[in-house]
């Protein structure tokens, strides 16, 4: 998978499932500055014609470091779809893709996309009559259309062929970059996380495209790329990430002052917000106010009697209505795969003076870019670390990244005593979700880990 | 059904049977390999005998309890067998795909299996990337070292020029009674013609190319019927599609004439370049694929599927074309809608089968077929008059 992202996700009023003790999640308050400035990346993305701005689309990693330092205006697929389904917009552009014949078993991340993408054509072309590469349509679009594509999807093999379909859509002309994120399927004798011969070669591999990556951005904006730039901006990245994974270390206390569903609605700042002060700023006031709840012994779920751990990618369209759900039933989700398993998570290899090796690396380490054994055991890091008693699986209907090793993971959570349960869902079609059978198997789970702790 | 036609057959309906009487007798190792972009070239070089895992006929029982039902038949079959105990024959599974769903089936296999060594050597997905060929020179070089690894000997330039040759050879037979087929010349059935491409994925190559040449001396020159209206398949990348569905086709008045089915031309079209070094020829083969027959697992600028498929309609004299697509399979269905566009804007009439593992409704599958060649044929006599 990519990072998949989205803009601070709104409560909806009304949304709330009636389930459990009708508690709700004790959010924290220091994440609405990140509604901000995600609004304020938005409005930037759809001015950048107005401001003469080239703009990249790109899909998968967090590559928009080599955006910011060039001064791209950058789009990202997955976050576009994520905002819509967080919004609950996503449901005209689902049935736009439909129409055109794609799947509805498709990846829903990219229906969403490129059917949002069929909408913006069609409307340009009813409007005015206008063809492509009438100057007009650009005027008319919301989305500003692509000047460069740019792909970077680690282990997810549809992100290819999404952007191939964007390329197609806009008329075959934009140029397209990909870089190839494989996989560490960590098979050899010397194989481990972040290390071995395999680790090595892949992270030069990476590093080596990266650099062919600034040549492409150069070649198609006729400026210089400026590395210097590029040391800037990751001071900053790097800052931020160090302060994220304090608080998520944080988190460890019992009650957690923080939840999962917290580090959700942080996932836009680390993944594709610019890499600037404000990140730095926003990361802090999340340390702070954890910081504070720690020493007030105050938790994200009030009465925490159980603690979760979150598989598979989020459910944009339920965001809030799962945290709700779970503080419901007096559980904690405390840590994820999605959101503490990536993201700039290992911040120590990002060398200031010359980063792109530490870059490609932490690209490298996305929560699925392993074979299951090396990726299974830095879950089980987590769960240890965190004193998790369950782990929550969601089942992604259309997110094939995410589902593929979640037997596996359920399995070695029963091996370590740990509960474990699956729901259905998706990441960005609502249809998927079946509320009643989360109810069901989020009470059963409950009652097990309640069991245990009688027995214990 | 000729003798060497029935050992094919046999091979194909019992690949895994097939694979151990094959160790039995020569004591040598078997190799599985996952589709599809991957050469057997290499594990025949290296002495074993190269077998692509196919999916069986078998529902999935015991599988459903490591693979969702969201997956591809291929992909949930395969996990159903390795648990049933069907691979475990296989000494090594060789791999290096992109299919994201593949990728989790690996590990399921490695998971329940874990002494079987999977040599999993991905493949460079950006085929005009300019380091592509350094990468793929350099992953097949990878695969190489481990297989030497795994059977404990040197594998030589000139046994793997043997191979080379030999598989050429192979597919050019097998290319040769396509192009019977779409003249005319031969009445095949479609589900026969699966059964020789098929068999030479799990055959010694050696074995089945001798066959082959059996074959084709006793193949009756018959013409198909000319009151039949011709059709071309396109779809199934991985696996097989049910020959129930290549029968119903047929017995609906429609002739196959091609295909670009994987357990079908996908699979013999291209040769490797006997004159080059084995490993830059097939790093050459793999790079140049996409070239020759589109696949929508491996993007590649200005190659384009439908183009292909228009193309090859034309050339086969097809009037029309049949997609076969498997259920849940995400390259498919990103590119169903190019090609279902670019048909009709070309006027050809096309038909959009989606193929599961499990039982099918054939009745009704039936029904859409008849109405498809009718108006097929009639299309093409209003363009005949
Ligand atoms: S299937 Fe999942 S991992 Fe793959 S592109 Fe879609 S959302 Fe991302
Ligand atoms: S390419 Fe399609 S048929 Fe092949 S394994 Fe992937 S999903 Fe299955």
């Amino acid at each position: 998978m990519g990072s998949h992202v989205m803009d601070n996700v709104v409560a909806m009023t009304g949304s709330r499932p009636v389930f459990g003790t009708g508690e709700r999640a004790n959010k924290l308050k220091s994440t609405r500055f990140g509604s901000k400035l995600v609004n304020d990346y938005w409005n930037g993305v759809f001015a950048a014609k107005e401001e003469g701005k080239k703009v990249v689309w790109y899909n998968g990693t967090y590559i928009p470091p080599f955006f910011h330092s060039h001064d791209l205006v950058w789009v990202h697929g997955e976050a576009w779809s994520a905002m819509l389904a967080a919004r609950h917009q996503e449901v005209g552009a689902q049935a736009r893709g439909d129409q055109r014949g794609y799947d509805r078993e498709l990846c829903s991340y990219a229906r969403t996309h490129i059917g949002q993408m069929l909408i913006e054509m069609d409307k340009a072309r009813a409007e005015g009559g206008a063809a492509l590469e009438d100057p007009r349509m650009e005027a008319m679009m919301k989305l500003p259309p692509p000047d460069m594509i740019v792909n970077a999807y680690p282990y997810c093999s549809s992100g290819q062929q999404w952007d191939d379909i964007t390329y197609r859509v806009f008329g075959k002309k934009v140029p397209m970059f990909t870089i190839q994120i494989p996989l560490l399927w960590g098979g050899r004798s010397d194989a481990g996380y972040m290390q071995g011969e395999e680790w090595h070669q892949r992270s030069r591999y990476v590093a080596d495209q990266l650099i062919e990556l600034t040549r492409f951005l150069e070649a198609n904006t006729g400026r210089k790329f400026d590395f210097d730039r590029l040391s800037d901006t990751m001071g900053y990245i790097k800052k931020a990430a160090e302060l994220r994974l304090e608080g998520m270390e944080m988190c460890k206390a019992r009650p957690a002052p923080a939840s999962f569903f917290d580090w959700i609605v942080s996932i836009a700042p680390m993944s594709f917000l610019p890499g600037d002060q404000n990140i730095v700023d926003y990361f802090q006031g999340v340390k702070e106010e954890i910081t504070q709840r720690l020493l007030a012994g105050e938790g994200a779920v009030k009465n925490e009697k159980y603690r979760l751990f979150f598989d598979g990618m989020m459910n944009w369209n339920k965001v809030g209505w799962l945290a709700d759900k779970f503080a419901q039933v007096n559980a904690c989700v405390v840590a994820g795969r999605y959101t503490h398993m990536s993201f700039w998570q290992e911040p120590q290899l990002i060398d200031l003076k010359d980063p792109i090796l530490g870059m490609a690396q932490n690209y490298l380490v996305c929560p699925n870019n392993h074979g299951a054994p090396i990726m299974i055991g830095e879950i089980e890091k987590h769960c240890d670390y965190y004193e998790i008693d369950g782990v929550v699986c969601h089942a992604s209907r259309t997110c094939r990244g995410m589902t593929n090793s979640q037997f596996l993971i359920a399995g070695s959570a029963k091996k370590y005593g740990r509960q474990a349960m699956f729901f259905e869902g998706d990441v960005a079609d609502e249809s998927f979700y079946k509320d009643e059978l989360l109810n069901v198997r989020l009470e059963a789970m409950v009652e097990a880990m309640e069991a245990k702790r009688r027995a214990a | 059904m000729s003798p060497a036609f029935a050992s094919m057959k046999r091979a194909a309906e019992q690949p895994m049977q097939y694979a151990a009487d094959w160790k039995a007798r020569t004591g040598r190792k078997v190799v599985g390999l996952l589709p599809m972009h991957f050469p057997g070239e290499l594990a025949h070089a290296a002495g074993c005998l190269p077998v692509v895992l196919q999916d069986d006929a078998e529902p999935v029982t015991v599988g459903q309890a490591n693979v969702f039902n969201f997956y591809c038949g291929l992909n949930r079959s395969l996990i159903d067998q390795t648990m049933r105990g069907n691979f475990d024959g296989l000494d090594a599974i060789m791999f290096g795909d992109h299919c994201v769903q593949l990728l989790g089936t690996a590990d399921v296999i490695r998971a329940e299996r874990p002494s079987l060594p999977i040599l999993f050597n991905q493949l460079c997905t950006t085929l005009d990337a300019n380091w592509a060929l350094r990468e793929t020179l350099g992953t097949f070089e990878q695969l190489w070292k481990e297989l030497e690894d795994l059977t404990g000997h040197e594998i030589t330039t000139s046994s793997t020029l043997a191979s080379i040759r030999l598989f050429n050879r192979s597919r050019a037979q097998m290319r040769r009674l396509y192009e019977m087929r779409r003249r005319g010349e031969i009445a095949i059935s479609g589900r026969d013609m699966q059964t020789v491409v098929k068999s030479s994925m799990v055959m010694d190559r050696a074995e089945h190319v001798a066959l082959m040449d059996e074959l084709f001396a006793a193949l009756p020159r018959q013409v198909g019927s000319s009151s039949d209206i011709t059709v071309y398949l396109s779809g199934h990348m991985c696996h097989a599609p049910k020959p129930a569905i290549i029968d119903a086709i047929e017995e609906s008045g429609a002739r196959v004439v091609n295909d670009d089915l994987y357990v079908g031309w996908r699979f013999i079209h291209a040769d490797m370049d006997e004159s080059l070094p084995p490993i830059e020829a097939m790093a050459r083969w793999y790079l140049d694929k996409n070239r020759k027959l589109p696949c929508p697992t491996r993007t590649m600028q200005g190659i384009d599927w439908e183009d292909y498929l228009l193309g090859e309609v034309e050339r086969s004299q097809a009037r029309g074309l049949i997609v076969l697509m498997v259920k849940f399979c995400e390259p498919h269905m990103y590119f169903y809608p190019e090609i279902k566009e670019a048909f009709d804007r070309a006027g050809i009439p096309h038909l959009l089968i989606e193929t599961e593992h499990e039982e099918m409704p054939m009745e009704a599958l039936k029904t859409r077929i008849e109405t498809f060649v009718e108006i097929a044929k009639r299309r093409a006599d209003s363009k005949a008059a």
